[in-house]
């Protein structure tokens, strides 16, 4: 009993050491938030200059990593924090990373964020994945105000990444006009979903490529009807238990199996806060378009066409891994980067993207925010170190495409992702001239480019693409290089639709935050709604229960947290 | 005194790590229980956070979930708590009346080895056996059922989680009932014979009554668990199908706390669970006392 006390307790456990350090972290702290040029050795320097410049003393940071348990690329002898990315910040800019903790990426390391927060200690730098985390740490006044020093140390490049969203960057990396983090910036088609589907399979039955819902139903159904997954030949994959339907306001992009070209599709946009136009707004997941949609799904799940065990299975990728299903939702990077095994087990499987159209003709989708996760710095850490943790970022956004990259790049001591909204937009089109012959890669030898793999791609990508280059199949790519194939499949299969096809209708949500009343009340709402949606998607509650979770949905809170966002049109 | 203590050195040294752990782990962060009393700022800390009374516990209440999840942890609970109690007796009942003291041997250790593996990797075993395509289904198709999706359906996934927590910890609950079952004198079996008492007779009359204390002591004991329905299982098999029926006080106060960062409301869900807990202990060690003349203190 006594050991699940002590389970139970682990929350309040850190709350206590909280006690024991938070006196002497209150009068020194507020001074260091904007005293520039403490590093003696620069007072002339400015821009790049800066940006890049190196410690006359070494600097230690201290961190908190997320590491994958599952890469194998680190040299035998190199450690989290001794690697080539460590020694490269060390030799270069005097930049001692000291490692305090490392948890494995998903639950794990989500749990040891918020368990440090609950403890009020953070590392200097972390790299946090959820928004909440970040506002968290903000509120209770931990984290560092960066608004000044950002200003001053971030390199050029970095400033064009953060100009190419318009301030919305900015925006999202702020805590009550204060910056507190730094954001990381994800490239526009990571929330743009299209239908993937076993091209090959199609010209097997000699199928056109399904253009509506109706379409896919009936394509769903003949993969089945001919068995080309086997006996087990699953129609459309689904959700797993980790992952959701649809992507939301909070979390909204890169939603592997979800359905969310079909809720598209049905100018459904669960979800999201929708801008009525009259000053007013709707959660996507009450209406009645949403309700159709659902109906749709539950009926497919009836007829066999969904992965009968949608919403229980443990990992999204199996199925497809498998090359049990020849149709899934996701964005760009789902082909190629995400369905590798794929490929491995079956060299033929010819995935292409596509849009999913309204039976008008039209692609709608829904639009992702700048970016999901924050390098927060502690209020704790030294003015240096604080410049430090912003060179670090230039320096990895420059020098990125020069690192031998058979070593993940997850290994670099808080690695934060800083593309160009339309990087993937930019480098298909590129690489396609590349390959035609009408540029040459060292056409994109350019320093600090905004584009920062461009030139690292173009000189790969002739000798993984074969020609033909008018339509490419799987069959055009040459796999041995593995990484390379992932990355240039995604690129030139996966981002063709988002490239080539204009999207009729764009549909942003009217916040990507929480307000207030969310903090208290969300978790509540979202879990009613996870629930009522895939209980009706399994055909355990009726459709008209839908009807039953709005009401609840408004009377618990729904219609305040309304009012609430409604509120933030007006600004 | 000091003589017996000089004496009795070496049994102290050895009871030390442990009451350093108790310290550490269970005494210390009592005083985070503070928390569940207040609006609780990580940057301010225990001693400077906005005191709200109990202002966590009544939002608690006023929540749906509060109700669902105290019912299903207590109906899980309780199933585990009778199940483990009934099946391991049955079991070690069944085991000493073997004469083949290898095949017994062989018997005790192949059930006793789900025991010793977590539920992160049995998960994946129970999801794989009760999946679409798993053993169960494709059984049950040999005989003409449609296959059934066991890990969504909330109508039976308490029984799922009390089944397999009853598969997984019977052999190794068995134990104590087998140290009792040595503990017999042989003499009273060997009477019984005499008189004519047949096997079963034999169980009914001698083994049984033998075994009640037992029965008895570890039923009370366990009484102090019956708001531990089992965090590692449920959160390893769980899904939001079946929350309606599966979600339990301890994943509840997991997403609260960790999932949704809202930390006093956790630690007051947590410490509701810790005083009914603890109100039960006391009960079960007075009964024990009782019924069963055991002490711990």
């Amino acid at each position: 009993m006594k050991r699940n006390m002590a389970k139970l307790l682990s929350v309040a456990m850190l709350g206590l050491s909280v006690a024991a350090c938070s006196s002497n972290s209150s009068s020194d702290d507020l001074k260091a938030s904007s005293d520039p040029g403490t590093n003696s050795a620069a007072p002339a320097l400015s821009g790049d200059d800066l940006a890049f410049s190196k410690f006359p003393k070494p600097v230690d940071v201290h961190i908190g990593m997320m590491v994958d348990p599952t890469d194998k690329t680190l040299p035998e002898g190199d450690s989290v924090s001794n690697n080539q990315y460590t020694r490269y910040l060390k030799d270069k800019y005097n930049i001692n990373v000291i490692v305090d903790w490392t948890a494995a990426t998903g639950n794990d390391f989500k749990q040891k964020v918020s368990l440090t927060i609950a403890s009020g200690k953070l590392p200097d730098g972390m790299v946090v994945d959820d928004r909440s985390f970040m506002t968290k740490a903000a509120s209770s006044g931990l984290l560092y105000d960066i608004t000044d020093l950002f200003q001053q140390y971030q390199s050029s490049q970095v400033k064009d990444i953060m100009a190419s969203t318009d301030g919305r960057a900015l925006e999202n990396a702020s805590y009550k006009g204060k910056m507190v983090s730094i954001p990381n910036i994800t490239v526009d088609t990571d929330g743009v979903h299209v239908l993937w589907i076993r091209k090959d399979w199609l010209d097997k039955l000699q199928l056109p490529v399904p253009k509506t819902v109706a379409d896919i139903e009936k394509t769903a159904k003949a993969f089945m009807d001919s068995k080309l997954g086997g006996n087990k030949t699953i129609g459309i994959a689904g959700p797993s238990k980790n992952t959701y339907p649809y992507s939301t306001f909070l979390v909204s992009s890169n939603n592997m199996g979800g359905f969310d070209p079909i809720f598209g599709a049905m100018d459904a946009y669960p979800g999201y806060w929708l801008d009525n136009g009259d000053g007013s707004v709707t959660y996507g997941t009450t209406t009645d378009t949403t309700k159709k949609t659902l109906a749709l799904l539950a009926d497919w799940y009836k007829k066999g066409l969904i992965d009968p065990e949608v919403g229980t299975r443990d990992n999204v990728g199996d199925p497809i891994n498998a090359n049990q299903t020849g149709i899934f939702f996701g964005p760009w990077w789902n082909g190629g980067y995400g369905n590798g095994d794929s490929f491995k087990n079956d060299p033929t499987a010819n995935w292409q993207a596509y849009p999913v159209y309204t039976d008008d003709s039209k692609w709608n989708a829904h639009m992702k925010t700048t970016g999901s996760t924050y390098t927060v710095i502690s209020k704790n850490a030294k003015p240096d170190v604080v410049k430090a943790i912003l060179i670090m970022n230039n320096a990895l956004v420059r020098d990125e495409a020069t690192f031998d990259l058979s070593v993940s790049v997850g290994w670099y001591p808080l690695r934060n992702v800083l593309a160009a909204a339309n990087e993937t937009e930019y480098e298909y089109a590129e690489l396609l001239k590349v390959l035609k012959g009408e540029t040459k890669p060292e056409d994109y030898n350019k320093p600090n480019s905004l584009y920062k793999l461009m030139y690292a791609d173009a000189k790969k990508v002739q000798s993984v693409i074969k020609p033909p280059y008018e339509e490419l199949n799987v069959g055009n790519f040459n796999t041995s290089n593995f990484g390379d194939f992932q990355r240039l499949y995604s690129i030139l299969i996966g981002d063709r639709p988002f490239t080539t096809i204009p999207i009729d209708k764009k549909v942003f949500s009217v916040t990507y935050n929480q307000t207030p009343t969310m903090e208290t009340k969300w978790a509540n709402l979202k879990k009613m709604e996870d629930e009522t949606v895939l209980k009706i998607i399994l055909g355990q509650a009726p459709i008209d229960s839908f009807d039953k979770f709005v009401k609840d949905w408004k009377a618990q809170g729904g219609d305040e947290i309304t009012a609430e966002v409604a509120g933030l049109l007006k600004k | 005194m000091m003589r017996k203590l000089g004496h009795q050195k070496h049994y102290y040294l050895m009871l030390l790590p442990g009451m350093v752990w108790l310290v550490m782990f269970s005494i210390v962060p009592m005083f985070g229980i503070l928390m569940a009393f207040q609006n609780y700022n990580p940057g301010a800390g225990l001693l400077q956070s906005q005191w709200v009374g109990l202002e966590n516990f009544k939002y608690m209440f006023q929540l749906n979930d509060s109700k669902t999840v105290i019912v299903n942890t207590f109906i899980i609970a309780v199933g585990k708590i009778v199940l483990n109690l009934l099946i391991p007796l049955i079991f070690a009942i069944l085991l000493n009346e073997i004469r083949s003291l290898r095949y017994k041997k062989l018997v005790q250790t192949v059930v006793y080895l789900p025991h010793f593996l977590s539920w992160v990797i049995l998960s994946t075993i129970v999801i794989g056996i009760f999946g679409y395509y798993g053993v169960v289904n494709t059984v049950a198709g040999m005989f003409g059922f449609d296959p059934k999706l066991f890990m969504a359906d909330s109508g039976i996934f308490r029984q799922l989680l009390i089944g397999t927590d009853v598969w997984k910890e019977f052999g190794y609950n068995s134990i104590i009932y087998l140290a009792a079952l040595t503990g017999i004198n042989l003499n009273l079996y060997e009477a019984a014979a005499i008189d004519g008492a047949n096997r079963w007779q034999l169980i009914r009359h001698v083994t049984l009554p033998a075994l009640t204390t037992t029965v008895v002591l570890l039923g009370v004991l366990s009484l102090g668990n019956v708001l531990n329905a089992g965090f590692d299982q449920v959160y390893n098999l769980y899904n939001p199908l079946v929350y309606s029926t599966g979600d339990i006080l301890d994943t509840w106060v997991y997403r609260l706390g960790l999932q949704n960062l809202q930390y006093s409301l956790a630690t007051a869900a947590g410490l509701f669970k810790s005083v009914i807990s603890f109100v039960l202990i006391f009960i079960s060690y007075r009964l024990a006392y009782r019924y069963a003349d055991y002490t711990v203190f």
